[in-house]
């Protein structure tokens, strides 16, 4: 389970995400679909932590890999000195604390007790972040394969380096899965000869050499020539297929349908709709989804 | 001219301070070159880690504090301050000047190495995070590698710089025997006896020599990288 808490993202003064939450269950196939700069991208790469959220909290499998944002925590808030400041004053705890949320009162220094409060939270709850990745692939819009190593290489970096597997065990499983996809013969050549949809295929096959339980997609097809998307989409519908949990951001609304569990609507760093597909396709309810859906079906 | 060109060739005392000097300054150039690249290797990986590890603020600090003095200010500068303040200790200027020029280059080298390193594509690093490799094993073992692949051609004209550079010993003093009795040392010893014109223009083919020789070297090891992402 991948759970988001009250996210915020801001690039210097922009906020680019605005209390973001929502829970990923194991089995879903979430799809994040939305206009360019709505923070799609953004909201996925804060799963995997690529991006540190600004505030908020992310959970994986109830495993900490953010830091702890006191506000999500009301015990910890009553500890704040603004909030005993508060009380002092005459309100009630729950008031105060109420309040804090609400005005954002927090401020950088609030006593000894809060802090080693927030920090025995952290400690009891985090897991390293290199731990937490090793179960969630990602896939991104310019593959990302890399340039110095050959696609077997690609595939059995990251197993062998961490010491998962065996150089002949990764190597057995990198085999196997390129006879899956049909590219065995391209094991020892360098990323630069494939073709978009080649590389792309084998940037999911690499994933799936660590035996995540999570994938994420970032607009795995967009980069591509309008040819390759099908071969592609072909792998991924296959890959949902065999129960993976998966979330993935596309333009491809037919897939999106297909394949997806539930639609997160994105408009201006928030999820503004959510459903089925549905309910997302067929009945969508905001002025800006029906606007976005006449645009791109 | 012809004359005294014959006369500097012909003369045993004379080639055999050019034979030493010539030596000398590939020795320097060579130890030199080698504290320049791992000063500079070590300087441009702790800028770079600084900028997502904030233990490495304080050591950038001093990183940059290093490349701006040192790029600011002329090599003779620097190598009359070490050999005269710095290093003014009997018996260690050999020492000193091959110091000197390793520090210099260092600071040119981890600008060199840092820009190829910040010119490898983000995504690059991003992939090997997504899949659990720690950041210091990326770095070795993806950025890194393209990153020489891209500066070997700066650097390799650092070093030339460097070797051309070596040249300005001689402002410090050399004497025949010493480390430090270089090409151009060679020259000024019998610049008196035969005038400039001669002893010049075989410091001049030396020095070509050397820095032909490392151009042919520079290639080859480019050669032999760029055979990885043969397209
Ligand atoms: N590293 C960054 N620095 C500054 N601004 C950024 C950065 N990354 C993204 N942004 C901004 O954040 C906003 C959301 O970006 P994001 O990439 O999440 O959008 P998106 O929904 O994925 O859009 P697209 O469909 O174009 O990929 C955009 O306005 C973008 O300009
Ligand atoms: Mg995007």
């Amino acid at each position: 389970m991948i759970a988001v808490k009250n996210l915020y993202k801001n690039f210097g003064k922009t906020p680019v995400l605005k209390a973001v939450s929502t829970t990923v269950e194991k089995g879903e196939k979430v799809v994040i679909i939305g206009p360019s700069g709505s923070g799609k991208s953004t909201l996925l790469r804060c799963m995997n932590l690529l991006e540190d959220p600004t505030y908020g909290e992310v959970w994986v499998d109830g495993k900490l890999i953010t830091p702890v944002d006191p506000y999500l925590h009301p015990d910890l808030i009553a500890l704040s000195s603004t909030c005993r400041r508060l009380c002092a004053e005459g309100m009630t705890e729950e008031d105060a604390v109420a309040r804090i949320k609400r005005e954002d009162l927090l401020r950088k220094f609030e006593g000894a007790a809060f802090r080693k409060a927030v920090r025995s939270r952290y400690k009891e709850n985090y897991l390293d972040i290199n731990l937490v990745r090793r179960k969630i692939g990602m896939v991104f819009q310019h593959f990302n394969l890399f340039n110095n190593k050959t696609v077997l290489d690609n595939m059995t970096l990251a197993p062998v380096t961490l010491k998962l597997k065996t150089k002949a065990e990764a190597e057995e499983r990198a085999y196997a899965l390129l006879r899956r996809i049909g590219l065995e013969d391209k094991a020892n050549v360098y990323p630069s000869t494939l073709s978009g949809g080649q590389k792309q295929r084998i940037a999911i096959v690499r994933a799936l050499a660590m035996e995540p339980e999570y994938m994420l997609f970032d607009e795995p097809t967009s980069a591509l020539d309008p040819e390759m998307v099908g071969e592609v989409l072909e792998l991924m519908k296959e890959l949902a297929d065999t129960g993976m949990t998966m979330v993935i951001v596309t333009h491809e609304m037919g897939f999106a349908r297909e394949v997806g569990t539930r639609v997160l609507f994105m408009a201006d760093g928030a999820i503004a709709e959510e459903g089925t597909p549905d309910e997302i396709f067929s009945a969508p309810e905001s002025p800006r989804l029906r606007e976005f859906l006449s645009k791109v079906l | 001219m012809l004359e005294d060109l014959r006369t500097v060739l012909s003369s045993p005392e004379y080639m055999g301070y050019f034979w030493q000097g010539f030596g000398h300054t590939i020795l320097i150039s060579l130890i030199a070159v080698a504290i320049g690249l791992v000063l500079g290797f070590i300087v441009a990986i702790v800028k770079i880690a600084a900028t997502q590890n904030k233990w490495m603020k304080i050591p950038a600090f001093l990183c940059n504090i290093y490349t701006t003095v040192v790029r600011g200010t002329p090599v003779a500068v620097q190598l009359f301050l070490m050999v005269f303040v710095i290093m003014a200790i009997p018996g260690v200027k050999p020492a000193a000047i091959i110091l000197t020029f390793g520090i210099n280059s260092g600071a040119y080298v981890s600008e060199n190495i840092r820009a190829g390193i910040l010119s490898v594509d983000k995504g690059q690093m991003e992939a090997g995070r997504s899949l659990g490799i720690p950041w210091t094993q990326t770095m070795v073992r993806i950025v890194f590698p393209q990153a020489i692949k891209n500066v070997i051609p700066a650097i390799g004209n650092e070093m030339i710089a460097l070797l051309k550079e070596t040249s300005i010993i001689n402002l410090v003093g050399a004497t025949v025997g010493q480390l430090t009795f270089d090409i151009n040392a060679a020259a000024s010893q019998i610049i008196p006896k035969v005038g400039y014109l001669a002893p010049t223009i075989v410091a001049a083919c030396l020095y070509l020599i050397i820095v032909y020789a490392m151009v042919l070297i520079i290639k080859l090891v480019e050669g032999r990288l760029r055979k990885s992402d043969r397209r």
